[in-house]
């Protein structure tokens, strides 16, 4: 597979990560004192999102670090890096022609740019402020396109031969998942709005108190779907209306229906209600924090969660990888800062430069 | 330079409805795939549902959402359900690269095209599969929606404040989450295949794909036994954060304070109003992290007074981060939307990659075929016959 020199910040790490994930050579390029991942939320994003990557140290303020930034460009396939790049592009493109070379656009702050992107107007409590999605989730969306970008580059590189500039704009990536937002607009005049626990698409979709939390469900829009539902919610005032079968009658009392549900839902278990409504094909599920699903069955039993004898942390299930996990690999645990730095430059004196047999 | 777009010659079945699927195959033919839909016009999918523009149709018969995702491909019509539409559809997935498909687990199994079936005869087939959880495991037999892999993965309770209920997305953001995975893991699979000679049966679980995307918040819950703190639109390296009500009804503008001297710039902007703050214990980041309450109090009487757009400009003026939030209306006038949406051949606008490879034509964009549209054509260039 391919060698990339990453050179990303943390809007896009998480692109360099899948493509770690892929089974490619990452080197992640950090600043003396280690890149700012390593000091965010004690590491945790650093841990997660340097996963499957080797770590090079180098200073690009000083000639020499940057003469051997250069000869590990020579060697490498891809370099993707966030601007601006700490080299002349035709300097990069001089000690390698054949590159694949992504730059990136980090465009403004997360926040502003989900606001601009029209995300940010779809997000949150209808009469409360509206919210960023935690977790620098829009961070990790321009990841994926990111990795989309490099990998499909890297593709064509390795039939063809030839590299290329790939121009990524963050900003442009947020817009882009904000289609509906436009779709909406252009077709029918009207403004998708945020509706907080609410689901925008069904016409009942929600999530709705239950004595050990939320629950969310999503009733199919089918007619076959509502009559399932009754037989999970066994409200009388749902079996004897027979207009509520019809997907635009419940989407014209959403709430009034929505609220009624969680009369009855509130004073339910949620793993009950929900194992009963997935038994009649209702999409319902808990709703979950972060610290649940460390936890979750499924995630353990497919091996997304396994784990391992992490150095840092111990014996912990680590999350594999959405991509990783296809593959049943596990990336190995993020680098100690600059570990690969004396592996990488006896590699650069090898005969190929990257200390593989010829 | 590429002379042409990096999928360019990658012929993809497209099995996918909704959003999930045909979204992934959109992606890929953008890279320059030729990608067909495989569907038929008995089965009609899930209509009913809102899905941008509401249940109006466009000229390809699909709601306003769907026709844009399902732009970029030719479709054949053929009920999989019948000898002659099962026979067909087995000679095209033979001689095609990628096969999408986001049925629940177990559906095309029954229907003769899973991938022990068809690899038999087409071992170099990339097989995507994107069922809600992946077909094996506790839960592959549970149905989810976008709305329920939002609440299962984490993410609405990893958004919004402490003590909010769960807090969602209003569109269909799994799907593209699970399709924007998927793309890339088929690119993958695909350059793995150079190598092998072989594909492979990619068994996604969209379950997964956005659990992913908190992938660091797993890790720290499970290092401190507890769920991390949702701090709404705050940011660890950046104070003052947040949204901020501006005069209007319902009108909002967030800002971004970076640097100390971006800190200093807002100050100036909010003159008197900013009286307070000029303490000193404010001038650090964790000064500010400590404040946060009654900095954002301060600055939120200094935007009540004003617009959205006058916050913006007057802060970005003076080299302060801040951006008024784009409802449907107004975000194609930002420079991002303007470069994204490019034209659909049919007087409307779509929306593109937002990236380019430099000095290669984008693929140009065509609207959604209708049912069946190119059921002869298809078989005649793919099949010869």
């Amino acid at each position: 597979m391919a060698r990339v020199l990453d050179l990303t910040s943390d809007v896009a790490a998480y692109g360099t990560r899948l493509l770690a994930e892929l089974g490619h050579d990452v080197v992640r390029i950090e600043p003396p004192g280690g890149d700012a991942l390593r000091r965010e939320a004690n590491g945790m994003f650093h841990a997660f999102l340097n996963a499957g990557k080797r770590s090079v140290v180098l200073d690009r303020d000083v000639a020499a670090d940057r003469r051997t930034l250069l000869a590990l460009i020579a060697q490498a396939d891809a370099v993707v890096a966030s601007l601006p790049l700490p080299v002349d592009e035709a300097e990069i493109l001089g000690a390698n022609p054949q590159l694949v070379l992504v730059e990136i656009d980090d465009g403004p702050p997360e926040l502003c740019a989900f606001a601009r992107s029209g995300l940010l107007a779809i997000t949150g409590e209808p009469d409360g402020r509206p919210t960023l999605l935690g977790g620098h989730i829009p961070h990790s969306a321009i990841g994926l396109y990111v990795a989309m970008a490099a990998a499909s580059a890297l593709f064509a590189q390795d039939a063809t031969g030839n590299g290329s500039i790939v121009d990524v704009s963050a900003a442009q990536c947020l817009a882009v998942l904000a289609e509906q937002v436009f779709v909406e607009y252009s077709s029918s005049g009207e403004l998708l709005e945020r509706l907080g626990s609410r689901g925008g698409i069904t016409a009942l979709a929600g999530a709705l108190p239950c004595a050990d939390g939320h629950w969310m469900v999503s009733v199919p829009p089918d007619p076959n779907g509502w009559a399932n539902f009754v037989q999970v919610v066994p409200d009388p005032a749902f079996k004897d209306d027979d207009s509520l079968a019809d997907e635009a009658e419940r989407r014209e009392r959403k709430h009034e229906i929505l609220d009624r549900i969680a009369l009855w839902s509130t004073h339910q278990k949620k793993d009950e209600i929900v194992a009963e409504a997935q038994r009649r094909h209702i999409p319902a599920a808990p709703v979950l924090n972060p610290l649940d699903l460390t936890r979750d069955e499924q995630l353990i039993a497919r091996g997304f969660l396994r784990e391992i004898d992490h150095p840092e942390f111990g014996r912990i299930h680590f999350p594999a990888g959405a991509l990783a996990n296809l593959w049943h690999e596990m990336p190995a645990p993020a680098s100690q800062l600059g570990a690969a730095n004396a592996t990488i430059l006896r590699d650069l004196s090898s005969p190929d430069g990257r200390g593989e047999p010829l | 330079m590429l002379q042409n777009l990096p999928l360019t010659g990658i012929r993809v079945l497209d099995f996918g409805h909704i959003v999930a699927g045909p979204f992934c195959a959109r992606m890929l033919a953008d890279l320059g795939a030729d990608v067909v839909k495989v569907e038929t016009a008995t089965r009609r999918g899930r209509t009913g549902a809102r899905r941008g523009g509401g249940a109006s149709r466009t000229a390809s018969g699909r709601t306003p959402l769907l026709a844009h995702i399902n732009r970029n491909r030719r479709s054949i019509d053929l009920n999989l359900k019948t000898e002659e539409g099962s026979a067909i559809a087995h000679r095209l997935i033979d001689v095609a690269d990628v096969l999408v498909e986001n049925f629940s687990s177990g559906v095309m199994d029954r229907l003769g095209i899973g991938y022990g079936d068809v690899s038999k005869t087409n071992p170099r087939l990339v097989y995507a599969s994107m069922s809600a959880f992946g077909h094996t495991g506790p839960r592959q037999a549970w149905t989810g929606m976008n709305v329920t892999l939002q609440a299962f993965s984490g993410m609405m309770l990893a958004t919004g404040e402490s003590g909010d209920p769960p807090i969602g997305i209003s569109n269909s953001w799994n799907d593209y989450i699970g399709g924007l995975h998927t793309a890339v893991a088929i690119i993958g699979a695909l350059a793995k295949r150079r190598a092998s000679g072989r594909g492979c049966d990619l068994d996604v679980s969209q379950f997964e794909c956005s659990v992913a995307m908190i992938g660091s918040l797993l890790l720290a819950s499970t290092v401190t036994g507890v769920a991390p703190a949702r701090v709404g639109s705050r940011s660890a390296s950046a104070a003052p954060q947040g949204c901020y009500r501006c005069a209007g009804a319902d009108q909002w503008c967030t800002i971004s304070v970076q640097t100390g001297e971006q800190w200093q710039a807002l100050l100036l902007e909010l003159g008197a109003g900013g009286g307070s703050l000029r303490d000193p214990q404010f001038a650090t980041l964790d000064g500010r992290m400590q404040h946060h309450d009654a900095i954002d109090a301060a600055i939120e009487a200094w935007t009540r007074e004003r617009t959205p757009a006058e916050v913006e400009a007057l802060l970005q003026a003076r080299g302060v981060p801040a951006a008024a939030m784009r409802r449907g209306n107004d975000i194609a006038q930002t420079a991002e939307w303007q470069r994204i949406l490019k034209p659909l051949g049919d007087g409307e606008q779509s929306v593109g990659l937002p990236f380019s490879f430099r000095g290669t034509a984008p693929a140009a964009l065509t609207p959604a075929p209708r049912v069946g549209a190119d059921s002869d054509d298809v078989v005649r260039d793919w099949l010869g016959s």
